[in-house]
């Protein structure tokens, strides 16, 4: 394996381990305050919404147009995840839509 | 020892198993091409383990770039697990740090995202967390290391496969909206990442995005006990 490779995976891996085990070490050995706890509430929330709106708004070259082909097949996954609840049904539904819609557009 | 929470957690990760599968071929197939090895590939998803960013690397290496910048690129488009971990920890703070060390080596946007959708299971049980985690990764460096070797013969374009993991991540993003705080919170977020991927360079949007929610979530909840 060359060098500058090992470096790289290394790299990566440590910078990439830190994120994930430097908040886990320190806030649950030591007491969260409060105002933390209360931003933290809506972390998953936002974190999910700023990953799933680019996809829905961006191409791949990262410029911002609607994109009609990911649109179609979210609003019905929407839909279904708000009152069926079911993540099966979510995946199995978007991607029959992504794929049918496929050949339309 | 007790493996139902182990094995209850599996089951929970299917999901995530399969749409890590697909994703994982196309990755092994780029790398390839990019002119990593399959053993390169597999350590590489093993030891990093962290999607986006790997496909990033990947596109780098294509550019000819070296190992200095991809790790820094690494580190800024992962600074998002430095939030997610901070709202893993609250639910383990009796769990071992040796035990934390393993767990949060194997966090991802997915299974933080799963294990969110419904915080009782999680709490204070590693061993639900784990059997929830370690079948996704497997998946990612089987998968990918199967893509370095044969990816070539697999339409990975095909059935609607590119959208098995949006589909994932968008039903998991509604089952977090619990109040209509949490709505109007998705709904500025979602706002502010377009608006950040639009205005900035490079790949921000996601981190400040979230900070920002987080921040006006705080100040809100600030604002109702004051009343």
């Amino acid at each position: 394996m060359r060098l500058d490779r090992v470096w790289m995976i290394l790299g990566m891996a440590c910078v990439t381990y830190i994120l994930r085990f430097l908040p886990m070490a320190l806030f649950t050995k030591w007491t969260v305050p409060e105002r933390l706890r209360w931003g933290l509430e809506y972390i998953p929330v936002a974190v999910l919404s700023a990953i799933v709106f680019p996809i829905l708004f961006f191409d791949g070259g990262g410029s911002l147009s609607l994109q009609p082909r990911a649109l179609f097949a979210a609003l019905p996954v929407f839909a279904l995840a708000r009152f069926v609840r079911s993540i099966w049904g979510c995946v199995i539904l978007g991607m029959a839509i992504y794929w049918g819609v496929g050949f339309v557009l | 020892m007790d493996d139902r929470p182990f094995r209850e957690g599996m089951k929970a990760a299917t999901p995530i198993v399969l749409g890590y599968l697909p994703v994982a071929l196309a990755f092994g197939v780029l790398a390839r091409g990019a002119g990593l090895s399959p053993l390169e590939v597999g350590l590489m998803s093993l030891l990093v383990y962290a999607g986006s960013s790997q496909f990033v690397a990947v596109e780098m290496m294509s550019n000819g770039m070296v190992w200095f910048p991809i790790v820094l690129t690494t580190f800024f488009l992962n600074l998002r697990y430095l939030l997610m971990s901070s709202t893993f920890s609250l639910y383990f703070n009796k769990t071992p740090l040796r035990t934390l060390a393993l767990l949060s080596a194997q966090l991802t946007d997915e299974s933080f995202a799963l294990a969110m959708a419904d915080p009782s299971k999680i709490a204070s049980r590693p061993s639900y967390v784990f059997g929830l985690q370690i079948p996704p990764q497997l998946a990612w460096v089987a998968g990918t290391v199967v893509g370095a070797f044969f990816g070539g013969l697999i339409n990975q374009e095909g059935f609607g496969i590119p959208f098995a993991l949006p589909s994932l991540l968008i039903c998991l993003l509604v089952l977090q909206i619990k109040s209509s705080i949490h709505l109007g919170m998705m709904i500025l977020a979602g706002i502010l990442s377009l608006l950040f991927r639009w205005a900035l360079p490079g790949n921000w949007y996601i981190v400040l995005a979230a900070v920002t929610t987080a921040c006006a979530g705080a100040v809100i909840e600030m604002l109702r006990r004051r009343e």
